[in-house]
């Protein structure tokens, strides 16, 4: 269970026999007896999964939570925000991950396998790297943005487009590609400074940050 | 609006100007022009370049909603109905096509400020939008009750008011022993002022 306590900490109910997964070293504080194990595997699964991560560049430096009480979790005063997830599976990228439940299911994906090569080209042209993670399954999540989390749904017939600097992640059967409206004028340097965008399509939601800072 | 940091503007086929990359989000059709000289044309062009309150702006026009966000900073909503908006260029997000806009000379204020000499004026009947860092506050001014503000948190201001700028310099400012408010903005006459909780950093602010 995770809970928004305010806009930057969520708070987590530790149960015997549930683990947690959560960045290393945002722990704030904690209830109860509660032990935090830095998890040099970086999350779940085996060694496979681990090396995974490793050349994937999604392996930001995860630990286990264990015990029994609560424990507080925040980072760098950014907002924080809790993504319920009932079987369907969220995207979001490594190191914007805060905390979730050892129920679900954690893995890293291949942005080529969506849109083949344009998916690399939109991986490259965000920044965001040719992996992502994603997290399948029944459980909670809580993700780390600049300035405040808004949800943008995505109905079939009405696609939404984001600034690449101000996706955060997003749940549900998405297809995600780059579309640019590159013309003459971002050639002569007088672009309108939305050249590339994240055309979204499908069935779902996109959580959106309201700012184009990155972590 | 949606939360106080994101703006969500409806177009139905009418457009707005918007500063330069603040778009987040948009669904539907939208297409993004970069209006040279803040759409003043050639002469605002050229004022703009000479007085250093340049300000980058695109033309947002199509069907749909378009969400906008600046560095999470908050949002205030200002209509005006044909009164006059005056605001740092770099703290105006968003106006209605049905806004003009232009410079004008702030004289030495500006330059406490440390954005020159300079400021933005909003005229026209419409909405803009106007970033502050942390929730702004609107305070009245009213005849015979002057305000005075912090050059570094000064946002904006609507209405008949006649600005001066006042300070207590005293011997201790020269030897460095002040209380940091050396410097204020006085605001007289009938309006609004907008003011944020936070100091930019300000050539004021130092003394």
């Amino acid at each position: 269970m995770l809970t928004q306590i305010n806009s930057k900490m969520v708070e987590a109910s530790v149960v015997p026999g549930q683990r947690l997964f959560s960045q290393r070293g945002a722990m704030l504080a904690y209830r109860g007896e509660v032990t935090f194990t830095p998890n040099i595997m970086g999350g779940q699964g085996g060694i496979g999964s681990m090396l995974g991560r490793r050349i994937a560049h999604e392996d930001t430096p995860l630990m286990t939570v264990e015990g029994s009480g609560s424990a507080m979790f925040g980072h760098g005063g950014h907002h924080t925000h809790v993504i319920a997830l009932a079987g369907d599976t969220l995207y979001v990228e490594a190191d914007r991950l805060l905390v979730f439940e050892g129920s679900l299911q954690q893995s890293t994906m291949f942005m080529g396998s969506q849109g083949g090569l344009r998916g690399i080209i939109r991986g490259q042209a965000t920044g965001q790297g040719l992996f992502t993670t994603t997290l399948t399954g029944h459980g909670a999540a809580a993700v780390l943005a600049h300035g405040g989390v808004f949800e943008i749904p995505i109905t079939p017939g009405r696609p939404v487009h984001v600034d690449p600097q101000a996706y955060v992640a997003h749940r549900g059967e998405v297809r995600s590609k780059v579309s640019t409206s590159i013309g003459w004028r971002e050639a002569v340097g007088r672009g309108s400074g939305e050249a590339f965008q994240l055309e979204l399509t499908g069935n779902g939601t996109v959580f959106v940050q309201a700012s184009e800072e990155k972590l | 609006m949606q939360g106080s940091r994101v703006l969500a503007v409806d177009l139905a086929g009418d457009s707005v100007k918007a500063r330069n990359g603040s778009m987040v989000a948009y669904d539907g059709q939208m297409t993004f022009k970069r209006m040279s000289g803040g759409g003043e044309g050639l002469r605002g062009l050229v004022t703009r370049r000479i007085t250093g309150e340049k300000m980058t702006v695109m033309e947002v026009q199509g069907q749909g909603t378009c969400w906008f966000a600046e560095r999470a900073t908050e949002i205030n909503l200002v209509r005006l109905s044909g009164e006059r908006l005056h605001v740092e260029a770099s703290n105006l997000l968003c106006t209605e096509a049905t806004l003009r806009t232009g410079t004008e000379f702030t004289g030495l204020r500006g330059a406490s400020e440390g954005h020159g000499l300079f400021t933005t004026k909003v005229e026209g009947q419409g909405w803009a939008a106007v970033t502050s860092d942390g929730p702004a506050v609107i305070l009245r001014v009213a005849r015979g009750l002057p305000l005075r503000v912090d050059p570094g948190a000064y946002v904006a201001h609507t209405g008949n008011l006649k600005q001066s700028f006042r300070t207590d310099v005293t011997w201790r400012a020269v030897v460095g022993e002040t209380g940091g408010e050396s410097f204020q903005i006085e605001f007289e006459g009938d309006g609004l002022v907008y003011v944020q909780p936070s100091e930019r950093r300000t050539f004021a602010g130092d003394a």
